[in-house]
């Protein structure tokens, strides 16, 4: 009698114990305050410790090229709100260059949509681009899982966090899409002003009502873009010959129009546009307010100019400098893994 | 915990549910060209009187499986996606588990994968891009590949590449196909690779690998190359 009581109170605590195990594998997403709903289905991938730290471990290891020289960090870095500074379009293997601007990764969830022209539907299949892509890392998801099935790191860390023999692509692909996933900037000085907790200056004060005035329609608050796809204003580039959205939609009304970029973190994520051609905050303002060429797709808001006097232009960038999250840049959670 | 509860359960709940009513039907896939079995990377094959192909890849998606009578839906498969390969002998052959009272007169299935499921992200057994038939430059589900060479391609090698997918209004490729069936517990569906190439313009479209009218209009007529099997007569 007494060892099958001792029997049941072992499979009684083993099934406790196997419990807290399943609740601590799922870790909650956490939405800041008065943002909207993600965009991003946590149920069909939701987030785990195991799964975010395998997506950080990949996102960091060149192992994705197809000479392992370039990881997603190379034009992903984290001190520039994950955009390659002083780079104005994409670096790849064997020193290719793309044709376009690595963007800033940050609130990743809130997108449903990717790339400039939003070429990509999804934050899983985002990854397939840079990996395929012949002037970025040259590789195939086919050989990336197969190198990662003779690599017995990552056999044991796959298993840890699937409980699976093999590593999928499915698996490659939304363990990269969790890491992403965290990759939350909610904490600039704009955000704690928000939240009540500290106060603009005078100068950002005015800052943030010409920027309300003059930008937040296509920068919408809290995220800084409305994500909608829009002719800026910028003038081909003759060799570039970029026409953005048009090539994915197959429709001339979307000739010149790219994806309105977040304006979070700005302050770091120099160059500026699709194909990176402003180095800094005044050039782009200097393009807003004189530098717009006038075509059939140019965006509505821009029709009538802009008029900032040079003293609003100082204004301005001091408030777009609130939108510096130095928690978010320096968070080590984010780094290159221990 | 909760799957792990449903498990137990299921473990001992599902035999009993399988063993009393259902039944295996099978699905055949016989990829033809003309009256001729369709072999990979073997032989030469002639169409139109005067062209030539030889077939290296044919690869397509059957989802949506559906049995009807009378023009109503009685059985469907869940999680129906399924790749085709012809390079893999056993992708060929479906099996379907359905109840064993259901009567059926037709299967319906779609040719390609639907729009939802291009949007869902990355996933796994038949759909992991692992399987080439993602695009990785703009989202989307490749529905139907046949890769090969023919004379009547004035390109590199001969080569043509037809990469038919596209999900989004008004190029979706996404095909309906509804075939008689029937035998009650299999089914032989011939694609026939001879009346898809001569109905097309091969000199004229040998590289289609994005969506768009192409893609479109290509996917029709290939949904009109499936048949079902009827064996030659013997005299």
């Amino acid at each position: 009698m007494d060892s099958t009581f001792q029997k049941i109170s072992i499979i009684f605590f083993l099934l406790v114990l196997l419990t807290a195990f399943v609740w601590v594998e799922e870790t909650a997403f956490k939405i800041p305050d008065n943002w909207p709903k993600p965009k991003y289905d946590f149920t069909k991938n939701p987030l785990s410790e195991n799964k975010i730290e395998l997506g950080r471990i990949l996102f960091y290891d060149p192992i994705l090229s197809k000479d392992s020289s370039i990881s997603c960090s190379s034009c992903h870095l984290q001190y520039t709100a994950f955009t390659h500074m002083d780079h104005a379009l994409s670096h790849g293997i064997g020193d290719s260059m793309g044709t376009r601007n690595a963007p800033a990764l940050m609130n990743l969830a809130w997108h449903s949509n990717f790339m400039w022209d939003g070429a990509i539907n999804h934050l899983d299949v985002q990854s397939l681009a840079p990996i395929s892509h012949p002037d970025e890392m040259g590789e195939n998801i086919v050989s990336v899982v197969y190198k990662l099935n003779r690599n017995k790191k990552y056999r044991h860390l796959f298993a840890a966090s699937y409980h699976l023999s093999s590593i999928t692509g499915e698996q490659v692909l939304k363990s990269i899409s969790q890491f992403m996933l965290t990759l939350v900037s909610s904490h600039s000085k704009y955000d704690s002003v928000m939240r009540k907790q500290s106060l603009f200056t005078n100068q950002e004060k005015n800052g943030y009502a010409l920027f309300q005035k003059n930008c937040s329609s296509c920068h919408t608050e809290p995220l800084f873009s409305n994500f909608q796809f829009v002719n800026n204003g910028l003038a081909l580039d003759p060799d570039l010959r970029d026409y953005g959205r048009m090539k994915i939609s197959g429709d001339a009304k979307d000739s010149l129009k790219f994806k309105i970029p977040s304006l979070r973190n700005i302050e770091f994520s120099s160059p500026y546009m699709h194909d990176g051609r402003f180095k800094t905050l005044n050039q782009v303002l200097n393009h807003y307010t004189k530098g717009i060429q006038k075509n059939n797709t140019l965006a509505k808001e821009l029709e009538t100019p802009i008029i900032l006097s040079a003293n609003e232009k100082v204004d301005l960038i001091a408030f777009l400098i609130t939108l510096t999250d130095r928690q978010f840049l320096f968070n080590p959670a984010y780094g290159f893994p221990k | 915990m909760k799957k792990i509860f449903f498990s137990f359960v299921m473990s001992f709940v599902a035999p009993m549910l399988f063993s009393q009513s259902y039944k295996p039907v099978q699905v055949n896939f016989k990829p033809m060209f003309g009256s001729q079995e369709l072999v990979l990377n073997d032989s030469v094959y002639t169409f139109n009187l005067k062209d030539s192909v030889y077939i290296e890849t044919l690869k397509f998606y059957i989802s949506g499986i559906e049995l009807l009578c009378k023009n109503k839906m009685v059985w469907k498969e869940n999680n129906s996606y399924h790749l085709i390969n012809l390079s893999e002998e056993n992708t060929l052959h479906l099996m379907l588990q359905v109840p064993k009272n259901i009567h059926f007169e037709h299967i319906k299935f779609y040719l390609g994968i639907d729009s939802g499921m291009n949007t869902s992200g990355a996933q796994g057994g038949d759909l992991d891009p692992t399987k080439g038939m993602f695009w990785t430059w703009q989202s989307g589900y490749i529905n139907f590949k046949l890769e090969g060479k023919s004379n009547a391609c004035a390109t590199r090698k001969h080569e043509f590449m037809l990469h038919l997918g596209g999900y989004l209004y008004p190029y979706n490729t996404i095909q309906t196909i509804v075939l008689p069936m029937p035998a009650k517990t299999s089914a032989i569906i011939v694609i026939d690779i001879k009346t898809f190439l001569s109905a097309i313009d091969l000199s004229k479209q040998h590289h289609i690998m994005s969506p768009g009218n192409n893609a479109f209009l290509l996917s029709q007529i290939v949904a009109k190359s499936f048949s079902p099997w009827i064996a030659p007569s013997k005299k």
